[in-house]
């Protein structure tokens, strides 16, 4: 099954695809009137004027991902995008000389820290404290030079709204907005923190980023049952590895594998930065080249070159947590380059897309065995993931009975064809998606540049949406009978430890 | 925003630090200074009011920007004035309502007709409000209105759908403990507001037994009825069409039933109080607060009480609370302050925080401290100014699209206030100075009478939660809604 997919894999990077843009008519979201700007360094800006209020929105997507990391540092892409918020050598500092002369003391300490925390099991946990105490004090001491969040201040005292970032497995993008009288403004800071991060509070913001991990996985049932599902799922490919990191690596990365990571993907020719909103298109080129011109390119972003091996057999885990069940069934299928991938995305909506969905309608409505039943592929689209149904049971049925009920429904699948009026209703709903799509100036800008990030083609998500109103019975057959066996599944079901905590009864 | 840049620029200007000077980032701060930002010019569209023959408000903002048409139906009624005896049954008129059917069409044929033409109805019934959003693409209008006004008008129930409701409903309250938010959530609002229909959030088993189409209907006839709603419709519409549209729909409804109630007065439980839950958790889930003291009102108190809690909690990165908590001391990923306020009555202020359970204790005492700190280390002229001109700039995306503007006009509407409600806001946040800030957190701000609420493993604490003051137990299972 995998092989005979990543050969077509192959075949589609190696040949054009058979139906060209040419061909088809374009959506209305292709014909967007956007701008695209490159500047010498590889840098991408799309720039595209609306009318309406006077904001702005811009986004910035690295191609610089949580599968880019290298052994031993996962979470780093992450802990990284946290310390863009940190500044400059001149934002957030009162004097960054007198700073940057610590670092070395404070980095020492954090490698006795890491020493000792590496012993594992003979860990000494009195000197652990006392190292990680002495780290808290060193960087304290830093802190007095620290002008605390103030990218933060100056955005927030201009009137920005929406400042974040997030980090996925593929890429990782920055964002804010601003009242269109002050685009310059992110020219000015942008420019600065891509050209010269300094990674203050390194290591106390680690520690953020454990309380994150905390906060998302380790007491979070679905959360964690997400992330031995990845692990279950891919043996060799880093879509099985946690973007926010696993926990020892998140405590033992040092500021020096976050600058790495830096030197390594956050070059110009990696970002690719969306501006949409009441702008002048030719003033935004203007700026463009003036505050991001002189910054020399980094090297190009190589994908990834571990492919996931076939999996033989069926993989079947279970994760205890204190909590009522839930499950995951996936299947590894194609990225989002592939051309089966419409034909997957409708067979998710025939299958769990609306109340009148096939899965829905059966498990929810019909034998009342689940609250809710859905599908998403994930962790990525660059690379193969898994296409995965999620369902919760309601007691006293089991999560074996979803179970049963997406097998024998994918198995009807595999018999008998969607008919007309469940495509209808999916090329309804899709076409009703990507106008609703059009409608904010940062979901737009979002789509342009994560688009061009990806895909190098910020009308590929317009293309790829249109894509499923083409999409036939037959493909969505022959998806069905490719992708879903038995020997391609990953089952994973959170399960009550046989003796419950205290205090997390139900 | 001119006070903190230049500090910053002369700083940098008296240390001599000579690599500086080559860094093509090195005058950040001055180029910032230098920027002289063009005025914005902006008048936002401003919805038409329209008064249909019934007397119901409607108002209307056309955008063709877009093929698609959005309508929002708000009643001033919510579950709070419902009896307590059908509370659950109000928690979930808003979901039947949409999944039930109507007498006409089959719960089937409601779900099919949604789904083929791509249309989002949905209900919500709130505590003292409740809505209906319908949008789609305008194409649709006719399918979109009538579809949702049958739902409302004629709500089938269908005996089916209750059922699938009751036993997801049931399936709810088995997972209720499942995560540590629930069950700081559902514990804080036991502790602070007792049973009172405003602090609950979950069905319980007995009020699921009570589930029947006819206990339903009663409620829908009463928070979904012509007298109630305000209206507003936004995008791709003509005005003429749709308000002729709006008097054939309303033409036949029954009038609103009678059978609420006023929402019964609140009281809020006094501090100080600590009440620990146990829950087997490497994070520990925090929520500390009291009575908020303040109501919505074009009173000095409440602008200055705004501005303390964005400088307190409600700002971020630019709040006391995340950068002590998070970022100097790295105990949490977040930490923040509500200050609520209402203009009914009086409403909660509390912070909140996840923090790693070996700091929980020392995490505890710094948040309290920093929330003292409002009075005992008064913001300053510059913090001030940060509130003040973060509102004053960012007000354009208030007023962003048109069901946004749509929007706004409603829920003052709602809350009974006027139509010109933001610009009094924006003035009154402009006139609030530090030492009004600095008293509005004396007077209203009670750090030593925090009623605190604890998810956690006390096992891993730093140090016995008892520091804090008594410790009362809450088991898990105690916690009854």
């Amino acid at each position: 099954m995998r092989q005979l997919w990543s050969l077509l894999a192959a075949v589609a990077l190696a040949t054009p695809p058979p139906v060209t843009a040419q061909q088809q008519p374009a959506s209305p979201g292709e014909r967007l009137p956007v701008v695209k700007h490159v500047l010498p360094n590889g840098m991408t800006f799309l720039l595209l004027r609306r009318e309406g209020a006077p904001t702005v929105s811009f986004v910035t997507h690295f191609r610089a991902g949580g599968v880019d990391e290298w052994t031993g540092i996962s979470g780093t892409a992450h802990l990284f995008e946290h310390m863009l918020f940190k500044g400059t050598r001149t934002i957030g500092t009162n004097n960054y000389a007198a700073e940057q002369a610590l670092f070395p003391r404070i980095d020492a300490a954090a490698d006795s820290f890491t020493a000792e925390f590496r012993k594992g099991a003979l860990t000494d946990s009195t000197e652990l404290e006392r190292l990680r105490i002495r780290l808290k004090q060193l960087e304290d001491t830093a802190r007095q030079y620290v002008v605390s969040n103030e990218l933060d201040h100056i955005l927030t005292e201009n009137g920005a709204v929406g400042l974040n970032a997030s980090t996925g497995s593929d890429a990782t993008n920055y964002y804010f907005s601003l009242p269109a009288n002050r685009a310059q403004l992110w020219f000015i800071l942008e420019s600065d923190r891509v050209r010269d991060p300094v990674l203050r509070e390194f290591y106390s913001e680690r520690e953020v980023v454990m309380e994150e991990r905390r906060l998302r996985v380790e007491t979070q049932p679905f959360g964690m049952l997400i992330e031995e599902y990845l692990a279950a799922a891919f043996r060799a490919h880093p879509y099985g590895r946690p973007v926010v990191g696993v926990a020892s690596e998140i405590q033992a990365v040092s500021r020096n594998s976050a600058l790495e990571y830096f030197h390594r993907y956050y070059g110009p020719n990696n970002a690719v930065v969306a501006i949409v909103g009441d702008i002048n298109v030719d003033t935004m080129k203007a700026w463009a080249t003036r505050y991001f011109g002189d910054i020399p390119p980094g090297q190009p972003h190589r994908p990834v070159v571990t492919q996931e091996p076939p999996q033989r057999g069926e993989r079947r885990i279970s994760v205890e947590f204190d909590a009522n069940p839930q499950l995951l069934v996936g299947y590894h299928v194609p990225g989002l380059q592939h051309p089966d991938a419409p034909a997957l995305a409708v067979l998710a909506q025939v299958l769990t897309g609306g109340r009148t969905s096939r899965l829905f309608r059966r498990l929810v409505i019909r034998d009342r065995v689940a609250t809710t039943i859905g599908a998403f592929q994930f962790p990525g689209s660059l690379y193969p993931r898994m296409f995965t149904f999620q369902g919760v049971p309601i007691a006293p049925h089991s999560t074996g009975e979803i179970e049963t009920a997406v097998y024998e429904e994918i198995d009807r699948l595999q018999r008998d064809p969607p008919t007309d009026e469940e495509l209808q209703r999916v090329r309804n709903q899709a076409e009703a998606g990507s106008i609703q799509r059009l409608q904010s100036n940062f979901g737009l800008a979002f789509q342009l540049s994560s688009s061009e990030a990806l895909w190098y083609d910020w009308r590929r998500t317009f293309r790829d949406q249109a894509a499923l109103a083409r999409v036939t019975a037959a493909d969505v057959q022959r998806v069905a009978r490719t992708y879903f066996s038995p020997n391609n599944r990953t089952v994973a079901t959170l399960v009550r430890p046989a003796r419950p905590a205290k205090g997390g009864t139900n | 925003m001119r006070a903190p840049l230049s500090l910053g620029a002369l700083l940098l200007a008296v240390v001599p630090v000579a690599p500086l000077a080559q860094q093509p980032g090195a005058d950040t701060h001055a180029r910032i200074q230098a920027l002289q930002f063009p005025p914005l010019r902006f008048n936002p569209p401003q919805p038409k009011k329209v008064t249909l023959s019934n007397r119901v408000t409607v108002y209307l903002l056309e955008d063709h920007a877009l093929p698609v048409i959005n309508v929002q139906l708000v009643s001033r009624v919510g579950v709070a004035n419902l009896p307590d005896s059908l509370w659950g049954v109000g928690w979930q008129a808003d979901g039947l309502l949409r999944t039930g059917g109507t007498t006409r069409l089959t719960p089937d044929s409601v779900d099919k007709l949604v789904d083929l033409y791509a249309l989002n109805i949905s209900f919500s019934t709130d505590h003292e409000q409740s809505n209906a959003t319908l949008s789609g693409l305008s194409r649709y209008t006719d399918q979109l209105l009538d579809l949702g006004f049958e739902m409302m008008k004629s709500p089938r129930n269908d005996t089916s759908r209750v059922r699938i409701l009751a036993a997801q409903q049931e399936e709810n309250w088995r997972r209720r403990n499942d995560t540590p938010g629930s069950v700081l959530g559902r514990a804080w609002s036991q502790v602070i507001m007792g049973s009172h229909p405003l602090g609950r959030s979950l069905v319980t088993p007995d009020e699921i037994a009570g589930f029947t189409p006819d206990r339903f209907r009663w409620v829908q006839q009463r928070l979904y009825c012509p007298q109630n709603f305000l209206i507003g419709v936004s995008g791709d519409f003509q005005e003429r069409q749709v308000v002729a549209k709006l008097e054939s729909l309303f033409r036949g409804w029954a009038p609103c039933q009678p059978g609420l109630r006023e929402v019964p007065p609140v009281t809020y439980a006094q501090g100080p109080r600590v009440v620990l839950v146990e829950k087997d958790v490497n994070q520990t889930n925090i929520r500390m607060g009291h009575g908020g003291g303040i109501r919505v009102a074009n009173t000095p108190d409440y602008f200055a009480s705004q501005v303390a809690d964005f400088l307190l909690g409600g700002s971020g990165f630019t709040s006391r609370l995340l950068a002590r908590v998070r970022s100097d001391s790295g105990f949490a990923y977040s930490a923040f302050s509500a200050w609520g306020a209402d203009t009914k009555r009086e409403d909660l202020f509390f912070a909140g925080a996840q923090i790693r359970a070996e700091k929980s204790v020392a995490g505890i005492a710094l948040m309290r401290t920093v929330i003292g700190s409002m009075a005992s280390e008064p913001v300053t002229a510059k913090d001030v100014k940060l509130a003040q001109d973060n509102e004053v700039n960012s007000f354009v995306f208030r007023f962003e699209n048109a069901s946004q503007i749509v929007g706004q006009q409603l829920s003052y509407a709602v809350d009974g206030l006027p139509a010109n409600w933001f610009d009094v806001y924006l003035r009154g946040i402009q006139g609030v100075t530090p030492e009004q800030v600095r008293q509005v957190s004396q007077r209203y701000l009670h750090p030593d009478k925090l009623v605190i609420v604890v998810v956690g493993k006390p096992s891993a604490f730093d140090k016995a939660l008892s520091a804090l003051g008594a410790v009362t137990p809450l088991p898990v299972d105690s916690i009854r809604r």
